[in-house]
């Protein structure tokens, strides 16, 4: 069952139009994560949900209601701000009692659900305290319980771990699937942090320029990116990317640092276009020794990442390539080793056309 | 939590047509303010009308559209240059007092100890009470029959001084009135900005040895200066429009010394009873001030988003 | 600024004292005026020490004077009451229309908004006597010289514009996704106003009243001109006694003490927002 659904969504602002013609949906339980780096119009994307903007065209429906023009109070749906927008002259208590007593609901039942979410939310015992006296993790949690406490059917969380620091920001991450699962409302989370976004999401909506360029499962997103710029956003260190040709003699290949790499015929269809090869840092590998139809390249520098290092490599043409390597591999490279050689899989490789920046399937015939 | 009572899973309200009220929102809730606007503007143009009409409320039957007659009879009036230079004087005097003494006071407080605070509170006293009332306390310190201050300047030899009843000191009496009462009142801005500014300049100064004159001067002076500007503009404005004190304290006189722009006015309108040279000599005191409260807002709203951020 | 010799320390000190002389002594002298009897008062030369009296007061607040030259009848009480009532209900009428209208300003931006804004902003500096004359010749016809709530509806003119700047800052200044996050609770925009936007901007709409309050009751012109001996307060009221009872100094420096003595201690109660208040906003106390 569809809990929200919203239909050719278009926004402007005397800035210029923010959303263009944006269409989703959510069902009861799932949690679709709008994906997209600053000022893109996610969080004016979230606020139209809720009611506190109106789409200039299209229209929302909750629950097969049609909200559109519905103000904010009569829509039900919960939300979480980035900046926690708590009351300050309230007690947290109050806080999350909001909902309910906007439902006038009956004290006695009022004081036990926000108990009950507190106590979920592990803030039960600063109920009493005011949101100046909360830490940033608390404020977070009281946000949460508030948008959580009248079981709404359509939850909006508008990157609600953006100001909460790093160590809170990783167990969260792991909490929150569970918690809102228990709560089966629609959830559209809104984060600029491609790794939150593939923890999270169900779905994943990459909305670029006002318009949702992606829609899909985090691994496909990954995966099989619709567009270089997409492909960005996703991935650290970020892509590879390298212009080539496409050129068929019998098989097709591609020519890449001076060597040529076979492609499958299932791209033929791309023959003879400018085209760009993306490859992972991750899909490169990296030896010492000299291997057969490995490419000699210069080793700048070593960086290392939490588990993994990410290599700086400059090939014969003086061309940048970063590779990702294990712990025990990167202890190889750290001294003095200034020649390496690599290889990857012609697998691993997306192809996007340059002059559109859009990947190129695979054509199955 | 998962058994989820049908009560509190649905919407408070159910939705409906809520775009109209939207949109008339606010304007449903400034309608008073608008009110009060036409309830300024309607007076205002009434105003601009009679400037040009020959009406004398005692001569109702002489009613008549002139045009600007009743400006260019000003420009060979000898009563409305006398207006002018005394407003002008008036003006310029008690703001350059206030300034340069509220300037010094305000510098004197800047440090923020309790004592500078309980000071400057008590300062604001003679900017609370009512100018009118300001002006009796000074008339009945000025009497020469048991005022204080005929008293105490006797003491310095001169004994029959007459304050505002003498043509030659009634502007001196008026002015420190008005400097009583208002000099507060750029001490308080000044001070708010003294101790607004950045430290960082001062204390590179003192770093360097900065002599103290320069560094007032150069530094503090400079970066005061939207304060000052802004304040002056501020005290200009009401300056040059003064009637509570002046009228409080002689009604204009003693003869015309102290006919100031709305002293004379109203004593056209009320005395004279002539409606079209009361209202033509008040659209001549709006002009100016319109002029001069233009490049004030200017100033203000610049003190103002830096005070508040961008409005 | 550390090493501050002691020769300044003494030169600041003389220079603060002296001008706390020069702007509190003329209060002083009033209020020590209202406790002398003339024969006291006229003395040469003058003297701070004196058997005080309470009969000026008594006179006052009696309404009966007994001189030399006969009994007089003096109404300051009245003049001081409709000074309380004017003010008062002023303030109360132009908080109840001003601080929605504020509100509406710094939620929403209008065209019509802006431009009342505007338009009461640059008539602060206007001259009053300008909007007064010819609103003297309309209470005429409208019958409304000499009512209150003619001149309560004139009063607008000096506390809704204060109202308005004051407020308006406040209100801008709280951020609009906590009024967001209580609608969305499920709070309609009347019960928002009430129970988010007006307790979060009490301060500003204290400070407001507290100004239009002692704006209002000092103001001297408009009562000057639109109201009559019966309803006049006490800055008009003042000078009509001064010319009346011509003699009695006692009375007039205690018509004088009670007449500023309300918006004084306002002041100083209030101080911390006079600040704000005074410089519409320029600068922050």
């Amino acid at each position: 069952m569809t809990s929200l659904e919203l239909r050719n969504i278009s926004k402007g602002f005397k800035s210029g139009k923010v959303l263009d013609d944006v269409s989703l949906s959510v069902k009861a339980g799932e949690i679709v994560v709008v994906f997209g780096p600053s000022g893109t119009g996610k969080t004016v994307l979230l606020r139209m949900i809720a009611g506190v903007h109106y789409p200039d065209t299209g229209s929302i429906a909750i629950d097969g209601e049609d909200v559109t023009d519905a103000s904010p109070e009569a829509r039900g749906v919960g939300m979480a701000f980035q900046n926690f927008a708590l009351f300050p002259h309230f007690s947290t208590f109050e806080n999350i009692a909001s909902p309910l007593e906007a439902r006038e609901t009956p004290a006695g039942r009022l004081k036990e659900q926000v108990g009950a979410i507190a106590r979920m939310l592990k803030i039960d015992h600063v109920l009493g305290h005011a949101p100046r006296e909360l830490s940033n993790g608390q404020k977070q949690r009281t946000a949460l319980a508030r948008a959580l406490v009248a079981q709404p059917k359509v939850l909006l969380l508008d990157d609600p771990l953006r100001n909460v620091d790093a160590k809170l920001r990783y167990e969260m991450r792991l909490e929150l699937p569970r918690l809102l699962r228990t709560f089966n409302a629609a959830v559209i989370y809104v984060t600029q942090d491609y790794k939150e976004a593939m923890a999270l999401g169900d779905y994943i909506a990459v909305l670029r320029n006002g318009r949702i360029e992606q829609w899909a499962t985090p691994m496909s997103v990954y995966r099989e990116p619709v567009s270089i710029d997409v492909a960005r956003l996703f991935g650290d260190p970020t892509i590879n990317l390298l212009s080539c040709k496409l050129t068929v003699n019998g098989t097709g290949s591609i020519t890449l640092f001076d060597r040529r790499v076979p492609i499958a015929e299932t791209y033929a269809h791309a023959a003879g276009r400018d085209l760009v090869a993306g490859l992972r840092p991750e899909h490169v590998v990296v030896s010492e020794s000299e291997a057969p139809d490995a490419i000699p390249f210069d080793l700048d520098a070593v960086m290392p990442v939490n588990v993994r290092s990410v290599l700086y490599l400059r090939g014969a043409k003086g061309e940048e390539l970063l590779a990702t390597v294990g712990e025990t591999e990167a202890a190889k490279f750290g001294r003095g080793q200034r020649k390496v050689w690599v290889r990857f899989a012609p697998s691993h490789l997306l192809l996007f056309d340059a002059a559109s920046g859009q990947r190129i399937a695979p054509q199955v015939h | 939590m998962t058994t989820a009572t049908p009560q509190t899973a649905t919407a408070p309200r159910r939705p409906g047509r809520h775009r109209l009220t939207r949109r008339a929102l606010p304007y449903l809730l400034s309608l008073p303010a608008l009110l009060v606007c036409i309830g300024i503007l309607i007076p205002f143009f009434t105003a601009v009308y009679y400037s040009m009409m020959r009406y004398r409320l005692n001569l109702p039957m002489m009613k008549g559209f002139i045009w600007f007659d009743n400006y260019i009879s000003f420009l060979s009036d000898g009563a409305f240059w006398n207006t002018i230079s005394i407003s002008l004087i008036y003006a310029f005097v008690t703001v350059t007092g206030e300034l340069l003494l509220g300037l010094g006071i305000a510098l004197l407080l800047v440090r923020p100890t309790r004592l500078n605070n309980a000071v400057s509170i008590m300062l604001l006293l003679p900017l609370m009470t009512a100018p009118a009332l300001a002006a009796l306390m000074w008339k009945l310190m000025t009497n020469p029959n048991f005022g204080i201050l005929s008293y105490l300047v006797g003491l310095f030899g001169f004994t029959d001084f007459r304050w505002a009843s003498d043509p030659s000191t009634a502007l001196l009496t008026v002015v420190l009135v008005d400097v009583w009462v208002y000099t507060p009142f750029i001490m308080i801005l000044l001070l708010a900005g003294l101790r607004s500014l950045p430290k960082q300049p001062f204390e590179a100064a003192a770093l360097d040895g900065v002599p103290r004159s320069f560094v007032f001067f150069r530094i503090t002076l400079p970066m005061l200066m939207p304060y000052i500007i802004t304040a002056s503009l501020f005290r200009l404005l009401d300056s040059i429009q003064q009637f509570d004190i002046i009228y409080s304290m002689t009604q204009g006189g003693p003869g015309d010394t102290l006919m100031v722009f709305q002293v004379q006015s109203y004593l056209e309108f009320f005395q004279y009873t002539n409606v079209g040279r009361s209202a033509a000599l008040l659209i001549v005191l709006w002009a100016i001030t319109y002029a001069l409260s233009n490049l004030f807002i200017k100033h203000w709203l610049k003190l103002r988003e830096r005070a508040h951020g961008p409005a | 600024m550390n090493q501050i010799s002691t020769f300044e320390k003494i030169v600041r000190g003389v220079l603060i004292a002296l001008v706390l002389v020069f702007f509190l002594f003329p209060i002083f002298w009033i209020l020590l005026m209202s406790f002398q009897n003339n024969d006291q008062i006229l003395r040469i030369p003058p003297s701070l020490f004196f058997e005080p009296t309470l009969q000026n007061y008594l006179a006052l607040l009696t309404g009966r004077l007994e001189t030399t030259a006969g009994n007089l009848d003096i109404a300051f009480m009245r003049n001081l009451g409709n000074s309380l009532l004017l003010s008062t209900c002023s303030v109360l009428l132009s908080l109840a229309l001003g601080v929605p209208a504020a509100y509406a300003f710094a939620r929403y931006k209008f065209r019509l908004g802006e431009n009342i804004a505007f338009t009461l902003l640059s008539f602060r500096f206007a001259p009053p006597l300008l909007v007064l004359l010819p609103l003297s010749l309309f209470f005429k016809q409208l019958h409304l010289t000499d009512t209150y709530i003619g001149l309560i509806w004139v009063y607008q003119l000096i506390c809704l514009p204060l109202i308005l700047w004051i407020v308006r800052g406040y209100f801008e200044d709280i951020s609009p996704d906590i009024e967001h996050a209580y609608r969305i609770s499920g709070h309609g925009w009347w019960k928002t106003f009430r129970k988010i936007a007006i307790p979060l901007a009490r301060p500003g709409i204290a400070a407001a009243g507290l100004l239009a309050f002692i704006f209002a009751w000092n103001n001297f012109v408009f009562a000057l001109i639109l109201a009559s001996a019966a309803k006049q307060p006490v800055t008009v009221g003042a000078l009509a006694f001064v010319t009346a009872s011509g003699i009695q100094y006692g009375q007039i420096a205690a018509a004088i003490v009670l007449s500023v003595t309300p918006t004084l201690l306002l002041a100083l109660y209030a101080q911390r927002y006079l600040v704000e208040g005074l410089s519409l906003g320029a600068v922050k106390g």
